[in-house]
């Protein structure tokens, strides 16, 4: 981008009173006018705060990576035009901006983990049992988390846990990877 | 160590801005080899401690990159065999054993560890006192009669980069030749063969070749030989009575990965009858946090640095679980379903994971590491 381009000029100074660290700065002044004054667009529209317009920065630059689609092309996207210009609150419009490139940069994780939440929600898990997935599925373990203070509901959670084993040996056979993803 | 009657200076795969020898190193055999074969374009330096040549160039913006073209012929003050860096209680590990014989690489993959493990001395270091390692092998192979060793010098080099320059396979192939219990493997992305063919290994030496499907190639290991070529390097070998065997590592998980990684398997066994090989190794590519970063301000182009990673438990990053384990699968069961007796296994993965994918509890390192000895 031109240094001396009204844009530039504009980006220097919402990241001035942003205090945005020097090298995102950099990296948002590197990108071609169009995408920079796009993603400024979305700084003021959405009010995003320093740590907010870092992750997008990041996310945007490996989405654009993996697409091979401009910023302004991701931005200007169906979805992405529906959470800017939504009803709600800008914080909350903020969230869910970034909530939408988290899954434009990991599509089949984000597919994988709704699935999978699907799957837990079926369960109808009463309030003493809990699934713990790993973070981010990093890794094929499930935890089972049981509450109980007594004999009696140690024996109604254990007969819980039985009354759903198949649903929870498909839950295991997804985060192992036996299904079409 | 083998002597040559004559030299002339050969061309050379990859290119090189400096040659430095340490001035101990000078009356060498590998110095003598280099000098002689060395382009007369190429300087020459002799230098008092090849460690000093060997560090970083400060005013460069790549030293990495830099270090990679800058060759030190220099004496190693370590010794040279270890056990394999990657290797950890935590993991499913093969008993590969080390012998270090250079250090960094020529070729210049996106994904490579060296970037961050030899960052601090990144020029491209060759042994010159490398028979003082066969002195290590006579020792470990004394202790322990009636074991088998897989010994490799591909892990912190390519073991054939620059082999037309420095001739060592030669000496090491014709040294393993002689002993019973070694098995000597030489891993490598290269088409370097050319020593190679003027020895014979006596069924002691594997050639083993990292291999990647196209997209992988073309948008992350450069200067390295393209994949058809390194498989019809290898079928060059077999034919040579080496014993060949290939590494699918890194399985990069991008879009069409699980579809590639498939044909690049069909196109292996198309061209080498499973039979002919001895053994064929997985493994997802997992970046330590420094260096995904060191890989990612290299490379900021390269799409297959941006793939679908997670933070895993083990402080790698990794393809989420799913997705790693589903391509492990597919390709676990299409080399099952090819070639039912041809020995895989993970690499780098936990016991659990190897498991998982392959149906039976992952064997002990030793016992997999005596397996793969005697493939």
């Amino acid at each position: 981008m031109i240094e001396t381009s009204p844009t530039a000029a504009r980006i220097r100074a919402w990241a001035a009173r942003r205090r945005l660290p020097e090298s995102h700065l950099e990296r948002w002044l590197a990108l071609e006018e169009p995408d920079a004054g796009a993603l400024l667009a979305v700084a003021e529209e959405l009010h995003l705060r320093t740590g907010q317009l870092a992750s997008v920065l990041e996310l945007l630059g490996e989405i654009t990576l993996r697409e091979r689609q401009t910023i302004g092309a991701i931005l200007a996207g169906d979805e992405v035009r529906r959470i800017l210009r939504g009803q709600g609150s800008a914080p909350g419009r903020a969230s869910s901006l970034l909530e939408k490139l988290r899954a434009l940069r990991y599509p089949r994780l984000t597919s994988t983990l709704n699935r999978i939440n699907a799957e837990v929600a079926d369960l109808k898990l009463p309030n003493n049992l809990h699934l713990l997935l790993p973070k981010d599925l990093s890794s094929d373990e499930l935890k089972i988390q049981l509450t109980v203070r007594s004999a009696s509901q140690l024996e109604a959670a254990l007969r819980g846990l039985e009354e759903r084993r198949p649903k929870l040996a498909r839950i295991l056979e997804l985060l192992g990877g036996e299904h079409e993803l | 160590m083998r002597e040559f009657s004559s030299y002339s200076a050969v061309s050379m795969n990859f290119e090189l801005d400096a040659v430095f020898i340490e001035e101990d190193c000078r009356a060498s055999a590998l110095a003598d080899r280099v000098v002689k074969s060395l382009p007369q374009s190429v300087p020459l330096t002799y230098v008092a401690d090849g460690r000093e040549v060997a560090r970083p160039q400060a005013s460069i913006a790549d030293p990495f990159g830099a270090g990679k073209r800058r060759m030190v012929v220099m004496r190693r003050r370590s010794p040279f065999m270890m056990a394999c860096p990657a290797a950890s209680s935590e993991f499913a590990c093969c008993g590969y054993l080390v012998l270090t014989l250079a250090s960094n690489c020529p070729m210049d993959c996106s994904y490579c560890f060296l970037q961050e493990y030899v960052a601090d001395n990144p020029s491209f270091q060759v042994y010159a006192n490398y028979d003082e390692a066969f002195e290590e092998l006579e020792r470990m192979t004394h202790k322990a009669p009636g074991r088998n060793f897989r010994v490799g010098t591909g892990e912190l080099a390519d073991s054939l980069a620059f082999d037309r320059l420095t001739g060592i396979s030669r000496d090491l192939v014709e040294y393993f030749a002689r002993s019973d219990a070694l098995l000597l493997e030489l891993k490598t992305k290269t088409d370097e063969i050319d020593n190679l063919l003027t020895v014979d290994p006596r069924g002691h030496t594997l050639v083993s070749w990292t291999l990647s499907p196209e997209a992988v190639f073309a948008s992350s290991e450069h200067r390295t030989a393209p994949p058809a070529e390194r498989i019809r390097s290898a079928k060059r070998v077999a034919d040579a009575g080496y014993r060949v065997a290939f590494h699918l590592d890194p399985i990069i998980a991008y879009p069409d990965a699980e579809r590639d990684y498939l044909r690049l398997l069909d196109a292996l066994f198309d061209s080498l009858a499973p039979e002919r090989i001895s053994f064929i190794s997985l493994g997802g590519l997992r970046m330590p946090p420094a260096l995904r970063a060191v890989a990612r301000r290299r490379f900021p182009g390269d799409p297959m640095l941006a793939g679908e990673d997670v933070l895993s438990p083990d402080g790698r990053y990794r393809t989420f679980a799913p997705l790693r384990l589903r391509i492990y699968r597919a390709l676990s069961e299409r080399i099952r379903r090819a070639a039912p007796r041809l020995p895989h296994y993970l690499c780098m993965e936990r016991p659990s994971v190897s498991a998982a994918v392959m149906g039976v509890p992952a064997p002990n390192p030793a016992a997999l590491g005596q397996l793969l000895a005697r493939c």
